[in-house]
């Protein structure tokens, strides 16, 4: 026995140098939804790639990620083996919340993808293109419903600027918040609302098993491999999109600091997350360092002045 | 609830505890008004709002405070068994210890304390029999779950010893 | 018929010799772990998960089997034997259970909880093979008014869990109702009852709550009585196993627990508690003697644990069909699932049809094994009860605050265990009911936020509420349970009411 532990004190010892560190990566969304998809592919590639040996996803959900934010500043606090996944929504969020907690309070690393809004409808709906919805809006706001993430994110944004695009007042729009995309999913399937709104990943397998249809996407220009036209060829000049990042907790040295950037490098280049980008529908964005956080202030300036333009921030 | 409990000791004084008890429901009632009022009641298309449901709970609580107050001067409280202090100051400073020491001194030194004082509350005094027993007892939880199911649990200087 | 074929090969291969003892440790482990106060279904099967990986595909599929039955089923021998629930599911099952373990009817509270499992979840993991597709229909037209409704429901009937004192029941329900506002509205995102504290702003967690009402507050009351406290517990009184007259009173609570607890746990805004309330409500209603509720009733035993199983092969149904998890448990078994090469989702039927009837004929001996491995050891658990009290209870709260450091290891978390503890120990001084404090919290935030969006979607329309078929039925059924026992007091058949009411105390 005395020899046993003594072996394993040794062999992790030894061990100890050469694993990398075992990642915690904070979902700070409910289950179902792109972060937490995101954190997932992220735990599974790091741990197919060797990059770490053990990765757990923790989810913390609620109000556009500044729920987890906050826990994640205050509890990983110098902690160089914590991971929050965050995006385009936490900077909307962080706003409308008036949170106490922003992105200056955690240390980003790298944007990893990007992901284009996607506009459905249920099959069984009487809007069948981007038109039929416009002219819907226009005749009256508040009958046209719907489902997307939580408040002030960016799927309430974009819903903003289709409304505004539309010659619509923005501050009209009838727009119902789920803290997660698994419920907002079953609303959508379900009819309860006119249309949903969300990351195309959510909806791919249901628009690809015929329960939903699709009929706009947020991007500039028509994306490979997906049937459906772009708002600015429905004639509204609106693109959105809603990059995915992943930060690590306050207070780090540089050196650990380097570390993790090195590791997210790492899995950003390797094969196994090319196939996940390739397969969930995400367009890799990677951006590292200096020009992510440049590109970061640059966003946030940003949409300070859509929400405030659309009445959701004064 | 027109039954008078305790027949043997209506004294027509209303009961001191649940007074309290009124007092407390109604201040938990004023704080969710205070609070709730500097909410904006902004709500869209649905006119209940996020104010709406609080402000409906506080009014429900003043109410309950106002019938437990009724029911003080009527002596309508079931009679209370005597209660023994020391046990539960000692099972108290036991969570209370394991709390700040958490951090401190890991999860089996923390807990180990816990697990020897809510002993002793319950009547077991050799804390110098208990304290090692919950010690040794909490550092094998903590290597069954954090080492082998891979629970993150506090690891402190007995932990750092072995692992 | 292909799909019959696909189950009959999928229990032949989960049959085999070695997949059975998969499965024997995989209900060993996850029932070992799950049996611990303080660790919920969601935290054993994350914590086991990882042990499957070291198995070949079918091998690890079926000990994921079993410690999802084992987890689930866990929960109930420490809130039947010790009053302390760690999870909010087996609440219900400590009202009536631990008042049988105290008059020395343990056992028959566990048989009826291990059988009532086994056929709840015998049944609802075949609903899960052949009707999952229909009934995740019913799920979606669930919008937010039918949710609303369904609230309005569970608050009315959820009433029969208060107690002995209406004042005392409606306190403890607006206690747990003004903690569920604590937090960041959903809705509009604005932060309430949170002065200003980033950790309130996450709300107040269920398990932690959970524990303290329960585990800790138990404890403390326990230790309070002193020496003159009844000395030791009579562990076993009368036969340890089931009598006739207890499968009589069985066999219907678990076939109606089954039908409320199934289709609740597939609706996506449903959850396992949800059901055990209903179920518990239900029970009392229809019992011949609804006096023994509270006292130790084994119906309220035997419905609400048949929920609660139903439930957990109900949570597939979304997860499977849809690819939803809708609760924390089935969010790791999502990860699982991926693990196995399993894409849930609307075309997982027809695309990998090997892996579903694989993963259903697994639960299915699952299931079985739950009860082989837990039916003879009825004796062993009832022993713990013998366990001199210092032990007992000091590895109570060992355990009840590991759940909780486990989940989530802060100071702060601990800090709001031992102050719901101390109120939970309050609460029972002054002779409130615990259990109404956590439906409040677990019931408020979700008839608030359903009722918000119903409104907002039918513009601020009050009438739509009342006008789905689905919302309006079970509207009717909250009116009914609400008034007919006041009609027939008024009608002067109250006198057996008032009588029962007299034996209450």
């Amino acid at each position: 026995m005395k020899h046993f532990f003594l072996a394993s004190i040794l062999a992790g010892a030894m061990a100890l140098p050469a694993y990398a560190a075992d990642y915690t990566i904070i979902a700070p969304a409910n289950p179902g939804g792109g972060w937490d998809q995101t954190a997932r592919s992220l735990q599974t590639v790091l741990q197919q790639e060797g990059i770490s040996g053990n990765v757990q996803v923790q989810n913390v959900p609620g109000a556009g990620g500044t729920i987890g934010l906050a826990q994640f500043a205050s509890q990983q606090k110098g902690n160089p083996n914590a991971l929050i996944v965050g995006g385009y929504v936490m900077v909307g969020a962080i706003l409308t919340n008036k949170s106490p907690v922003t992105l200056k309070d955690v240390t980003p690393i790298a944007r990893l993808t990007g992901e284009f809004e996607a506009i459905v409808v249920p099959a069984a709906s009487e809007i069948k293109t981007m038109a039929d919805l416009v002219a819907a809006l226009k005749k009256d706001p508040g009958a046209v419903s719907w489902a997307g993430g939580s408040a002030g994110g960016t799927d309430h944004i974009a819903v903003g600027l289709i409304a505004k695009a539309a010659g619509v007042d923005p501050t009209k729009i009838n727009y119902i918040a789920y803290s997660g995309g698994g419920e907002a999913l079953a609303a959508i399937l379900g009819s309860q609302v006119t249309a949903g709104i969300s990351g195309y990943g959510e909806f791919e397998a249901q628009v690809k098993a015929g329960t939903l249809r699709l009929i706009a996407v947020s991007s500039g220009e028509r994306l490979a491999g997906i049937d459906a036209p772009t708002l600015k060829e429905s004639g509204l000049d609106v693109v959105v999109e809603n990059w995915r990042m992943v930060a690590a907790a306050p207070g780090l040295t540089d050196e650990q600091k380097a570390a993790v950037s090195a590791d997210v490098e790492k899995l950003a280049k390797s094969a196994g997350w090319q196939e996940v980008l390739k397969t969930k529908g995400w367009q890799d964005s990677y951006l590292s360092g200096d020009a992510f956080a440049a590109q970061l202030d640059k966003d946030v300036a940003a949409t300070e002045g859509v929400l405030k333009d659309i009445g959701l921030v004064k | 609830m027109t039954k008078g409990l305790n027949p043997s000791t209506t004294t027509r004084r209303p009961d001191r505890a649940a007074l309290f008890i009124a007092a407390v429901l109604a201040a938990i009632a004023g704080l969710i008004f205070w609070d709730v009022s500097r909410l904006s009641g902004a709500a869209g298309y649905s006119q209940v709002g996020p104010t709406t449901v609080p402000y409906a709970i506080a009014c429900c609580l003043a109410g309950l405070a106002v019938w437990t107050v009724f029911a003080a001067f009527r002596n309508d409280f079931p009679e209370r068994e005597h209660q023994e202090i020391s046990p539960v100051i000692w099972i108290v400073a036991g969570l209370a210890a394991q709390m700040l020491l958490l951090n401190v001194a890991g999860f089996s030194i923390a807990t180990g304390i816990l697990f020897a004082l809510t002993a002793r509350g319950f009547g077991k005094r050799k804390l110098w029999f208990s304290l090692p027993v919950g010690i040794a007892l909490c550092f094998a939880v903590w290597v069954i779950f954090a080492k082998l199911l891979q629970l993150s649990l506090p690891a402190g200087p007995l932990e750092h010893l072995f692992f | 018929m292909a799909t019959f074929e696909f189950l009959l090969q999928g229990l032949w291969v989960a049959a085999q010799p070695m997949n059975l003892l998969y499965a024997l440790i995989g209900v060993t482990l996850g029932t070992a772990v799950g049996v611990l106060p303080g660790i919920g279904p969601a935290l054993t099967v994350a914590l086991l998960l990882p042990v499957t990986y070291q198995l070949d595909p079918a091998g690890s599929l079926i000990m994921f089997a079993g410690i999802y039955y084992g987890g689930m089923y866990g929960g109930s021998t420490t809130s039947i034997l010790l009053n302390t629930p760690g999870e909010s599911a087996s609440i219900v099952t400590a009202l009536e259970g631990n008042k049988m373990a105290r008059a020395g009817r343990g056992g028959p509270a566990l048989a009826t909880a291990a059988i009532g499992s086994f056929v709840a979840g015998l049944i609802a993991t075949l609903g899960l093979a052949f009707i999952a597709p229909y009934i995740v229909k019913l799920a979606l037209v669930f919008g937010p008014r039918e949710y609303f409704a369904l609230m309005v429901l569970a608050f009315v009937t959820v009433s029969s869990a208060f107690g002995d004192s209406t004042l005392r029941g409606l306190t403890a329900l607006f206690v747990g109702l003004a903690l569920s506002v604590v937090g960041i509205d959903q809705l509009t995102g604005q932060a309430r009852l949170s002065f200003g504290v980033p950790e309130l702003l996450d709300g107040i967690e269920v398990t932690t709550l959970a524990v303290a009402m329960f585990a800790i507050g138990e404890t403390l009351f326990i230790a309070a009585q002193g020496e003159k406290g009844p000395d030791k517990v009579e562990a076993v009184r009368g036969s340890i196993w089931m009598s006739k007259l207890d499968w009589a009173r069985s066999w219907k609570p678990w076939l109606r627990g089954t039908f409320i607890g199934f289709p609740i746990g597939a609706m996506p805004a449903g959850g396992a508690e949800i059901g055990t309330f209903l179920s518990y409500a239900a029970e009392k209603r229809l019992a011949k003697h609804p006096e023994e509720f509270g006292h130790g009733a084994i119906e309220g035993v035997a419905g609400p644990e048949a929920a609660n199983n139903a439930s957990a092969a109900g949570t597939l149904v979304p997860l499977l069909t849809l690819g939803l998890p809708t609760t924390a448990t089935a969010a790791i078994m999502l990860a699982g699932f991926q693990q196995y090469g399993l894409q849930p989702g609307p075309l997982l039927f027809a695309t990998n049809p090997q892996l579903v009837w694989g993963l259903i004929a697994s639960l299915l001996i699952a299931n079985f094994m739950l009860l082989v491995l837990n039916l003879p050891l009825i004796g062993l658990w009832v022993k713990l009860l013998t366990i001199p009290k210092p032990w007992l209870y000091a590895g109570i709260l060992m355990f009840a605050t590991l759940g909780t450091i486990g989940a989530n290891p802060s100071v702060y978390e601990l800090g709001m265990l031992l102050a719901f503890g101390l109120l939970g120990y309050a609460m029972r001084v002054f002779g409130y009911p615990i259990a109404p404090v956590v439906v409040g919290l677990i019931l408020g935030p979700l008839a608030e936020q359903q009722l918000r969006r119903a409104l907002a979607i039918s513009q601020g329309d009050v009438s739509v509420l009342f006008t789905s078929p689905i919302a309006a039925v079970l509207l009717v059924i909250a009116a009914a349970a609400l008034i007919i026992p006041l009609i027939l007091r008024a009608r002067g058949r109250g006198e057996v009411l008032a009588q029962l009411a007299a034996n209450e105390d």
